[in-house]
């Protein structure tokens, strides 16, 4: 299970880049934009970080569950780890309110320390970490919330609180948004809900308090940052325009303006030399200090609202979704950045409230990836304006072209979109068809224009309608073409209508009452006889076309239903009680291959297969349907997900790592001279460095757990497993003395046992460790002909777990 | 011109660049010599508080000149770091602060600080993208007020770098947008900033910071008109006299005939008539005017010079003639009122004093006697108000003390018992001749002449007090004048409402509401004499400059439209805004 940049706080010296990023610190490079190190080992969200200020090579960073850790970002290494009682490092929640308490410090030896010394400093805070900071040297803390600022002094234990008037008048709202201190003099500086910046002074006298306003923004100031001296003031909001303020004036200011989304927040590099915007789709932007745009560091874009689901492009393999505002985001999933956006909408984008624009729903790319058929509609819910758009991939220019642009395909919202999958006919058997609210469903064909100027083969061909169908009145919700392109499904609220895909007539109807249909989909290879539906009602409904019978259903709330392209096997995501469970299985039998309950807390909402460069080999039986592509998964709060076989760390190149120990050194002229001697031991320090880095090792064998955990009645006889019991001991013991080097294992042991969901822990843990043969060289030599035999062993013995 | 901080000398800076001293000396004022003089205009001044230096700002740079010696210590130019604009830079305004920082106001829209030993820069401060016109700096100099072309004010205070440090440094903190034009005059009072602009207005902002507790400084003022009776009115003749700041109009009032519902507009049988325009002589503005009752006299007062005009209206025609030797004063008028029976007039003047002249037919006047307090008194008169019977005069002084003379033996009958507060209006009821005063606070009280105490009434109102609302408005009453039908009835106005006093109803208390008559419209007759209370009020028409009672059924309303005079002010600084 990874997330996939989805960035909360950044804190940038001028090389590094650090930033929260669901459970995870991120390192990037300043200079290659490159991710250098991943620091796991919150076990939640993390909320905070910051960098220590008598070090800045260290890094405390805070999570929901509980625990501030202090890292080495370097090495990437956790030094403490301070467990609080209570949930977070500066709040706690309380029935709705916030406090702020203080932690002492606690100066053990030890790893893990536990700290019972919290003292509360302000009751009623708020809840995000711009809504707190700290004064010049430390000396008062201030909150805001509301339209209340609160000031405490440490020293005086003075309390001040400022309040603003509630009305809102003349577009004016006074309510809090961020707040920051001077660095050097005592001035707060608070973002308001209507754009204007406040600069407060004199916070020291109940009555004699004054304040300046400084006012650009037209919407809310999202976070504001001043320069290390002091002298300048960075606020950006949804403007998407990073304003800097000199001295305090409202006279003198300097814009940069078009950043492309709205900016979340803004961090200064503790030297003063970069700083550094977070934006709301998801990408960070480092700007010089001379407010020059430097570079970008770009994961998957956080776009408004996913309305195209997850689709793959044939051609690069990249995950195809929403991006910017009217824009198709092409993510590659193996370098973890955007490799195209291209612009569907053509149109302005506006960052206004209450605004209908257009915005792109559907996508849909034929077999090869060199048809995309793109839907945009306006946001308004009486009268959407559709259009259907057709785009052919020019080879020369290596992007889509637009080729033809249908106004008003349908008189409704459209809800579904496919291609006829054919490789072997080729271009001219490409059928697109589309279904929609207004009860129909069409069916669009190239034809060739009788214009002779065309001049090459697709400049020639524009695309028409060729049939519409309808089935007693009933919206079209869904379609589907079977595998070898003879038969399309489409269904009308509570029926499957399948068609003959060259007469256009109706086939047969399947129907499972009650309920509408939510999903359809043809099995592929040896079950393409199969039509797979899942209803409303929470049923997953099988139909053999071949007798057109019902050949078996169960009852399961599916939200997502996800054919393997490459293999028979079909993927279902459930969404019952809260929690989100994945099923695998062949619709050849009402089993399933493989169950995972509890995925995650948050709704799954799309699913998509993406099938990998070369098949991996995959020890465990359990994975095997993982083994031609690989399933990722986008949750409602717009994280990606994937099932992993791999453990995290060795999705970082080496290389990238060694280049964070060349970086580390300044450029000097003796570093210049001593360079050649120190990459020569640069390289022996990252070979020895290694298995310490990747000592994550398991607790039990898998082949042990399966044991255990199958139910009884479907276990062989018991003189049949004991070899493979026996076996799995040896290889366990094996692992068992390169683990004894670890100094993590009593951490992860912790954690393991401190989660209640047994059989799920072991699945991660499984995960983890499983390709042994890329940890480290020693182990890896000692223990490989014994692993041969074991995977020789597992090989003739796993084949009767296939039989589930 | 600005006078040095002991009062004792004025230092007048001028066209040509040099700035005279001159000495105050009882009387008036005697110039002692010139300073240093350098080419270019002084257009500002500014005194050191010991009264050794002065500063002066010209076009693109200031320069400090030390008292004694008269010499030119310190030149100064501020146009530096704008050398490519090649736009002179316009010292406005300037301060000189007792700690010998030079703050001046310049056409950049800069604040800037000096010190002016070194010459050097301190801070600079952009407060406006146009010019900064006006600036004053509180008594304690740590705060000062700066007025700009775009009609915005903006507060600097001089606040620790470092809370409870020594380090100070000058903040930009609040703006107030409360003019719409040049902020002329800018002043610093100790618990409000108060601006005057070229929109003709006069705001009062309070520093909430000083203000210790709620009441009237605690309220933002604004004050478009002064707050001085504009406009008199010949009852008999049926002419009003308006006066402006440099002529004077005389209208005869229209009339109909016809009878109305309220709310109805009656079709007016004679139109109003403009008379004549009366236009003084000189640039000084008129400070007071009056016509007589009867409509035959007008006269006026300018800051020198005191004019009567007799008037003749034969059919159509109107002709003015001034009337000859009219007696010098020195200094001429403050007031003027003619008495009821247009026989004298009484002018208010200074020290105190009231000087009744008797006015001759066919057109002359004679000065008859100068009615001055017992005890003496060195402010001027300012408001007067004879009565009815031609018995009774009251006079006001800037001493707020209100003294009652007999005209019949020409004697000082009485003084009103002293109110902390300045009065705004007073007139003597014609049946009673008692006194009613209204006070700028919004008291009202009403003075038994000839029993020479306050009348049950008054004890009656004060003992139970006035409603909330009525204390709390704007504007205090600039007019008061009297129902001859019901002498219960007292009318009174000030700018925004008009409203009849009945004293034979009950008073109204906090919690019923002062302004009821648009809900007593709508209760039946039995509701009604149950919700009356004595302050009939009428918001209609506003602004209101006069109101009076031609006679018994007959109500003269002048209202001055605030867009009459702003469609005539010149163009406001073009500003951007955004969202237009």
């Amino acid at each position: 299970k990874s997330l996939l940049n989805s960035a909360i706080r950044t804190q940038s010296t001028s090389q590094y880049l650090l930033c929260a990023s669901g459970d995870f610190v991120k390192v990037y490079s300043v200079n290659t934009e490159e991710t250098l190190r991943l620091m796991g080992g919150h076990a939640d969200l993390v909320t905070g970080i910051q960098l220590n200020p008598h070090n800045h090579m260290q890094l405390y960073s805070s999570s929901l569950d509980g625990t501030i850790k202090l890292w080495d970002f370097m090495d990437g290494i956790p030094i403490k780890v301070l467990l609080l009682l209570v949930s977070d490092r500066f709040f706690f929640l309380w029935s709705d309110t916030f406090q702020l308490v203080s932690v002492k410090l606690t100066k053990g030896a030890g790893q893990d320390l536990e700290s019972k010394e919290l003292s509360v400093v302000l009751d009623g805070v708020g809840a995000s970490v711009k809504h707190i900071a700290f004064g010049r040297e430390g000396a008062y803390v201030v909150s805001v919330k509301d339209v209340t600022l609160q000031v405490y002094f440490f020293k005086r234990k003075l309390l001040n609180r400022f309040s603003l008037s509630t009305v809102k008048t003349k577009g004016g709202d006074n309510r809090f948004s961020c707040v920051v201190c001077h660095p050097t003099e005592d001035c707060i500086a608070t973002g308001h809900a209507d754009g204007k910046i406040r600069l407060w002074r004199n916070f020291h006298h109940r009555k004699e308090y004054t304040y300046s306003t400084l006012h650009w923004h037209h919407d809310i100031v999202m976070d504001l940052a001043f320069s290390v001296e002091g002298t300048r003031l960075l606020s950006g909001g949804v403007e998407s325009v990073l304003v800097q303020w000199h001295n305090e004036s409202s006279c003198q200011k300097d814009f940069l303006p078009r950043l492309g989304s709205p900016i979340e927040y803004i961090s200064m590099s503790s030297d003063g030399a970069l700083c550094c915007t977070l934006h709301t789709d998801n990408r960070i932007t480092i700007i010089n200090s001379n407010l020059r745009f430097s570079r970008s560091i770009q994961g998957l874009i956080k776009s408004r609202d996913v309305k195209t689901g997850l689709v793959v492009d044939p051609r690069t393999k990249a995950l195809v979704l929403n991006g910017e505002p009217g824009h198709l985001q092409f993510y590659s999933l193996q370098s973890d950045q955007q490799l195209f956006s291209l612009d569907i909408v053509q149109r302005q984008y506006i960052h206004q409230a209450g605004l209908k624009q257009s915005d792109l729903v559907k996508v849909a790319f034929s077999a090869q990836g060199t048809w995309l058929a793109t839907v945009e509609e306006s946001e308004e819910v009486t009268d959407p304006e559709l259009q259907l758009k057709l785009w052919f991939y020019s080879e020369e220019t290596q992007s889509f072209t637009l080729n033809t642009r249908i106004n008003t395909p349908h008189d409704n919202h459209i809800t579904d979109m496919c291609f006829r999958d054919m490789d072997e006919l080729g271009d001219d058997s490409l059928i697109l068809v589309t279904t929609g609210r207004d009860c129909v469903f069409k069916v669009w064909v190239m034809v060739e224009d009788t214009d002779p100027e065309g001049k090459s083969a697709h400049e020639s061909v524009s695309w028409s309608c060729d049939f519409v169908g309808s089935y007693h009145n009933y919206q079209a919700t869904n379609c589907c073409f079977s595998e070898d392109g003879s038969l399309l499904a489409v269904s009308f609220e509570e029926t499957v209508t399948v068609w003959d895909s060259l007469t256009w007539d109706l086939k047969c109807t399947f129907c499972h009452p009650p309920g509408n249909i939510r999903n359809i989909c043809f099995g592929r290879l040896t079950c393409s006889k199969y039509l797979i539906g899942a209803t409303d009602y929470g049923f997953l409904c099988c139909w053999n076309l071949l007798t057109c019978a019902l050949e078996w259903s169960a009852h399961l709330n599916i939200v997502v239903l996800q054919p393997d392209p490459l293999s028979e096997h079909i993927a279902a995501v459930s969404w019952l009680s809260k929690e989100s469970s994945l099923f695998v299985f062949k619709p050849n039998e009402p089993r399933p291959l493989y169950i995972q309950r509890n995925l995650c807390k948050e709704k799954i909402l799309l699913a998509a297969f993406v099938p990998r460069d070369e098949p991996e080999t995959i020890s465990s039986e359990k994975y095997l349907w993982l083994r031609k592509s690989q399933l990722f998964f986008l949750t409602d709060t717009q994280e990606l997900m994937t099932l992993s076989t791999k453990s995290l760390e060795e999705r970082l190149t080496p290389s990238s790592k060694q280049l964070a120990v060349e970086e580390s050194l300044p450029v000097t002229p003796f570093s210049l001279l001593l360079g050649k001697h120190r990459h020569q031991q640069a390289q022996e320090d990252t070979d020895l460095g290694k298995p310490v880095v990747h000592n994550k090792q398991e607790q039990a064998s898998p082949a042990v757990k399966e044991l255990l955990h199958t139910p009884a009645h479907v276990l062989p006889s018991a003189s049949f497993l004991c070899t493979i019991f026996i076996n799995s001991l040896l290889i366990s013991k094996e692992n068992k003395s390169a683990e004894e080097v670890a100094d993590e294992v009593e951490m992860e042991s912790e954690k393991a046992d401190g989660d209640s969901d047994e059989e799920d822990v072991t699945v991660m843990e499984q995960e983890d460790t499983s390709p042994m043969e890329l940890l480290g060289e020693m182990t890896c030599k000692l223990s490989k002909s014994q692993e041969k035999e074991l995977r020789k062993i597992r090989k003739m013995d796993y084949s009767w777990i296939a039989a589930f | 011109m600005v006078a040095s901080g002991t009062g004792t000398q004025l230092a007048i800076g001028c066209e040509d660049g040099s700035v005279k001293i001159f000495q105050v000396v009882p009387g008036g004022i005697q110039f002692e010599r010139n300073l240093d003089r350098r080419k270019g205009r002084v257009l500002c001044l500014s005194w050191h508080r010991s009264g050794t230096h002065i500063v002066a700002g010209s076009i693109d740079f200031f320069r400090v000149i030390d008292v004694a010696s008269g010499q030119t210590v310190q030149r100064i130019m501020v146009n530096h770091q704008v050398e490519k604009a090649k736009r002179e830079c316009v010292v406005w305004a300037i301060a000189l602060l007792s700690s010998g920082t030079v703050v001046s106001a310049d056409s950049f829209g800069r604040v800037q600080f000096w010190d002016w030993e070194q010459g050097t820069l301190a801070e600079s401060h952009t407060v406006s993208t146009s010019a900064a016109l006006s600036l004053a700096v509180s008594e304690k100099e740590d705060s000062i007020v700066v007025g700009t072309s775009t009609g915005a004010t903006y507060q600097l205070q001089l606040l620790p770098v470092k809370l409870g440090g020594l380090e100070k440094c000058w903040v930009r903190t609040k703006p107030f947008q409360f003019h719409s034009h040049d902020v002329r005059a800018v002043a610093h009072s100790s618990t409000a900033l108060i601006s005057g602009g070229l929109d003709a207005q006069l705001v009062i902002r309070p520093l909430m910071e000083k203000v210790q507790k709620k009441g009237y400084d605690a309220v933002l003022r604004k004050f478009t008109f002064p707050h001085r009776r504009l406009v008199s009115c010949a009852r008999k003749a049926r002419l009003l006299l308006f006066q402006f700041s440099q002529y004077l109009e005389l209208w005869r009032l229209g009339s109909t005939e016809e009878t109305g519902k309220d709310g109805e507009v009656l079709p007016p049988c004679r139109m109003p008539e403009h008379l004549v325009q009366l236009k003084s002589k000189g640039p000084e503005h008129i400070y007071c005017s009056c016509v007589s009752p009867c409509g035959t006299w007008v006269g006026y007062s300018t800051a020198s010079r005191f004019q009567l005009y007799r008037v003749r209206c034969d059919g159509d025609g109107v002709s003015l003639r001034k009337v000859p030797k009219v007696p010098k004063l020195l200094p001429p008028a403050y007031q003027l009122q003619f008495s009821a029976d247009s026989e004298s007039l009484f002018v208010a003047s200074a020290r105190g004093s009231v000087h009744v002249f008797q006015l001759l037919e066919p057109g002359g006047c004679k000065h008859l006697h100068t009615l001055q307090p017992p005890s003496g008194c060195s402010e001027a008169v300012y408001l007067l108000a004879p009565s009815a019977d031609g018995h009774w005069l009251a006079a006001v002084s800037g001493d707020w003390a209100i003294h009652i003379y007999n005209l019949k033996c020409f004697q000082h009958h009485c003084v009103v018992p002293a109110y902390s507060c300045a009065v705004s209006a007073l007139a003597i009821h014609p049946s009673t001749n008692n006194l009613v005063i209204a006070y700028s606070d919004q008291q009202l009280f009403e003075f038994s002449i000839p029993e020479k105490q306050y009348t049950s009434w008054s004890r009656a109102v004060q003992s139970r007090g006035l409603h909330r609302t009525w204390l709390e408005r704007d504007s205090p009453i600039t007019h008061i004048t009297f129902n001859p039908k019901n002498p219960a009835h007292i009318l009174l106005h000030d700018t925004y409402l008009l409203c009849i006093l009945d004293k034979s109803l009950p008073l109204p208390d906090d919690s019923t509401l002062l302004m009821n008559q648009s809900t007593l419209k709508q209760l039946p007759e039995t509701a009604r004499k149950r919700q009356l209370h004595a302050f009939k009020i009428c918001k209609k028409f506003q602004p209101l400059l006069f109101m009076d009672l031609l006679d018994e059924n007959c109500l003269v309303v002048v209202e001055r439209p605030i867009m009459d005079f702003k469609t005539q002010l010149p163009l406001a600084v073009q500003q951007k805004k955004f969202g237009t």
